[in-house]
């Protein structure tokens, strides 16, 4: 027999060492792909920026779009966890203009304090509203958030009755174009928030059940896991952030109405998914959603700055949007083929 | 003697199945248990229940003497009871350590103590005698390290009952000495144990006792020193297991019908290297993860072969998909029935004629399939195949798996492939219709059809394969022929026996 000299300790051996590598190349491969998806074109874009747009490294530029970048991120992450559990978050952008309105009717009614803390409540809220409709429910995530963003819309339309709401409040106003060592406060905060996305996500037990859930479903269900708390937990957090952003977004513009942040939604999509979060659930990238926000935002004032109309800028926000799925449906087809015949 | 658990008239129902009939069954401190029974009768249904993670229609469950209704599985292990799953319970994105603890974290204020989970999952792997690193993601094991993660996740928990379902089916010889002398230590320490296996020589290694079910019922319940492995074996099958006829001798004028050629997919680390000829039963054994489930699938098209050829009748045939594959004559019987075999929701006679070979009939009743033509088709393979259904237009998804297997077989004939591969064909089948299907694949062979069966049931290998591949760790290991393929040979073999022998010679 030609195995003869084959033990079965060494055949082992050698499995092993086989499985570990295939999975070691997939893993590289799969970061790869993440890596260069976000990264190249954020070098590519900063680049032309700065060569070809007038104005983009000029001060008031950059801040602006580190506040944008900031608001962006901050949506973003909420949307990473739910991504991540493999559920979808279309009312994020109605929640932020519904937060918004009543953040700066509250602030002209009984000050900046209560308005930002009642915002970010009404957000949490909102979310709670998705997570019921999803978990107990037992809504399709994209069904159900896509029936609360028309809702949420038609609130922000009866709440304001059509008119824009000017905000009085200067000290709230300066809140989003204030700096802390020249960073704006919204980019600063979302650093923040984020960094408590990360630890949440890698050292918390919730980070590892949001896993569980999005990863394998069912094994989150046998190991005892309340699969019904962590989705309710994950629009919950997803509609606070959209809440935060609210309150952000009212300070910025400094007058909100009924139709801020129309389409929000689809650019928060794209960010996470760019990011190297996947459809497929289960690997929320925090960091790769926040390079993301400060790419969109970068090619969206390059684009303002170059005068192009707008109607262009959603030709390229689709494009963005339709790239990031492409690259997670290639990262996805890259480690299949590396790990084919095993589950994975 | 106290009893741990105790489970009275369990009834549980699935659609158009009685899972289990009024099943009643004790364990008791420091016994092990060994809880055997054909596919399909209802073993891991029993589990499902104990552990928590289906509630039965009817029945009590008793945890040391006091009545308990778990609402999923966190009650039945705040219980003391802890289940090791046949299917892997594990997230693949997730740390070892990580998935050892999941759903019971060690948690200072909801923030994860990685380092003492590390040294307590350390602590368990050592005790399996498994040298892994706590910090690999799960994704990168072998199905067999994967399988002692599962074990290591239950023996990190405090229980008092430990629910072990075919904990073996993925290791090799010496993981599951190392396994055994764990059991019996814990049984030593008052845990009770409850042991599922079809290697019933394990069975008689280790468990005091036996429960057998057979078909949703408790058969017997005795001490293993009063049983031997036949009396065992006529428990589970309810009559003296029957010999199949074996086809006397191999056709003496063979015709090679499908020749493997180095055949190479992702993750096996040889090429395949396969003979089949015209008429021949062969099978592949081999445990969960040696390789035999890639060869089956990347000959149906299902898996990309990175090179290599595959002849079929001399002539060389690529096979990019599943449909290039049936065009070829090459057609696949999934194991897993429900997703990738029938098609709930039609009825049987649509689901046999699928994939039926329509080239020799006429354009318009290709486009426009008639009523008639295949309903009187569908009653030629209904009584050659046996299928017991009122009617052609019965939905298959109410059959019981016996006869949504036979349909699926009468669909391959249809296809009129040369080849035919199965896995695991008598998954969830019960024994009468077991035997039918045995037959029905011997006839398939004699009318000249090459049948390659892939199955981790030994028994089944040896009483119809003509022949019997063995694979271990993505390699063939051993080739049995005629005589050779005996259930003891395959299992042997199967465990790496055959190459630890040989080493020493």
């Amino acid at each position: 027999m030609s195995e003869a000299t084959v033990s079965t300790q060494t055949l082992v051996a050698e499995e092993r060492a086989r499985s570990a590598e295939l999975a070691r190349r997939a893993d590289s491969r799969r970061r790869l792909v993440q890596n260069a998806g976000v990264l190249i074109p954020f070098l590519l874009v900063l680049v032309i920026g700065l060569v070809a747009v007038p104005h983009f490294a000029s001060a008031s530029n950059v801040t602006n779009m580190l506040v944008n970048a900031g608001i962006l991120a901050i949506v973003g992450f909420g949307m990473t966890v739910v991504i991540a559990i493999r559920g979808i978050d279309l009312s994020v952008g109605s929640a932020t203009a519904l937060t918004a309105c009543i953040t700066a009717a509250t602030v002209n009614a009984a000050g900046p304090l209560a308005g930002s803390l009642l915002g970010v409540v009404v957000g949490a809220a909102l979310g709670l509203v998705n997570g019921v409709l999803v978990s107990f429910l037992r809504v399709p995530g994209f069904i159900a958030t896509l029936s609360t963003l028309t809702v949420f819309r038609g609130l922000v339309l009866l709440f304001t009755g059509g008119a824009p709401i000017m905000i009085a409040s200067s000290s709230f106003k300066s809140m989003a174009t204030a700096t802390m060592l020249g960073v704006p406060v919204p980019f600063i905060a979302a650093v923040g928030i984020g960094a408590g996305a990360v630890f949440a996500l890698e050292r918390m037990r919730f980070g590892k059940h949001v896993v569980a859930v999005g990863g394998s479903p069912e094994s989150a269900v046998d190991s005892g896991i309340s699969v019904t708390r962590i989705r309710l937990l994950a629009y919950l957090i997803s509609g606070a952030s959209a809440g935060i952003a609210g309150v952000l977004l009212a300070s910025q513009l400094g007058a909100v109405n009924a139709s801020i942040s129309r389409g929000l939604e689809l650019q928060v999509i794209a960010i996470v998914v760019l990011g190297g979060t996947s459809m497929a659930g289960g690997r929320p990238r925090v960091v790769g959603t926040f390079i993301a926000a400060l790419l969109l935002s970068m090619i969206n004032s390059g684009l303002n700055l170059l005068n192009v109309p707008s109607f262009y800028q959603y030709v390229a926000l689709g494009a963005l949007l339709v790239f990031a799925l492409t690259i997670d449906g290639a990262q996805r087809a890259a480690v299949r083929r590396m790990l084919e015949g095993r589950r994975s | 003697m106290s009893a741990v658990l105790q489970v009275e008239d369990l009834v549980q129902e699935y659609p158009g199945v009685r899972a289990l009939k009024d099943v009643s069954l004790e364990v008791r401190r420091g016994q092990i248990l060994g809880l055997v029974g054909e596919n399909g009768a209802g073993k891991s249904t029993l589990i499902r229940i104990i552990g928590g993670m289906e509630q039965p229609v009817r029945g009590q469950v008793h945890v040391h003497g006091e009545r308990r209704v778990f609402h999923g599985s966190a009650e039945a292990q705040a219980a003391g009871i802890s289940v090791v799953s046949q299917e892997f319970r594990l997230v693949p994105e997730l740390s070892v350590a990580d998935n050892v603890f999941l759903g019971h974290e060690l948690t200072r204020g909801g923030v994860v103590g990685a380092r003492e989970t590390r040294r307590r999952t350390q602590h368990v792997l050592d005790r399996l005698g498994l040298d892994l690193a706590p910090d690999r993601p799960v994704s990168s094991l072998t199905v067999g390290d994967r399988q002692m993660v599962e074990i290591a996740r239950a023996l990190s928990r405090d229980f008092d009952l430990l629910i072990m379902d075919e904990p073996t089916a993925a290791l090799n010889r010496e993981e599951i000495q190392r396994l055994h002398e764990i059991v019996r230590r814990l049984a030593d320490q008052g845990k009770a144990i409850v042991y599922v296996s079809h290697h019933l020589e394990e069975i008689f290694e280790i468990c005091h006792d036996v429960a057998v079910l057979r078909d949703g019922s408790l058969v017997t319940q005795a001490p293993t020193a009063e049983l031997d492995e036949a009396r065992l074996v006529e428990h589970m099958l309810g009559r003296a297991p029957q010999r199949f006829e074996r086809a006397a001798g191999l056709a003496s004028a063979k015709r090679v019908r499908l020749r493997v050629h180095d055949l190479r997919v992702a993750g096996v680390p040889s090429g395949f290297d396969l003979t089949v000829y015209a008429g021949e039963i062969l099978g592949l054994a081999g445990l969960v993860g040696s390789g035999r489930t890639e060869l089956t699938r990347a000959l149906s098209g299902d898996l990309p072969a990175q090179s290599g050829t595959v002849e079929v009748d001399g002539s060389t045939v690529r096979l990019r998909s599943s449909r290039a594959a049936i065009r070829n004559g090459i057609f696949m019987l999934s194991e897993d029935r429900k997703g990738e075999g029938i098609l709930p929701h039609l009825d049987v006679t649509e689901n046999a004629m699928v994939s039926r070979d329509r080239s020799s009939l006429p354009w318009w009743k290709r486009l426009v399939p008639i009523r008639e033509d295949e309903g009187a088709l569908f009653e030629r393979l209904r009584s050659r195949m046996r299928i017991q259904v009122p009617h052609g237009r019965q939905l298959i998804g109410n059959l019981s798996g016996g006869n949504q297997q036979k349909v699926l077989l009468g669909r391959a004939l249809l296809s009129g492939c040369a080849v035919l591969l199965l896995n695991e064909p008598t998954r969830g089948v019960d024994v009468g219709a077991k035997v039918d299907i045995y037959q029905l694949i011997k006839e398939l062979a004699d009318s000249g059809v090459t049948v390659v069966v892939s199955s981790s049931d030994a028994p089944e290998l040896a009483a119809i394969a003509d022949r019997c591949a063995v694979f271990f760790a993505g390699r063939q290991v051993a080739e049995l022929l005629g005589d050779e393929v005996t259930e003891e040979s395959i299992v042997s073999a199967s465990v790496g026996q055959v190459a630890q022998e040989d080493r020493h010679v």
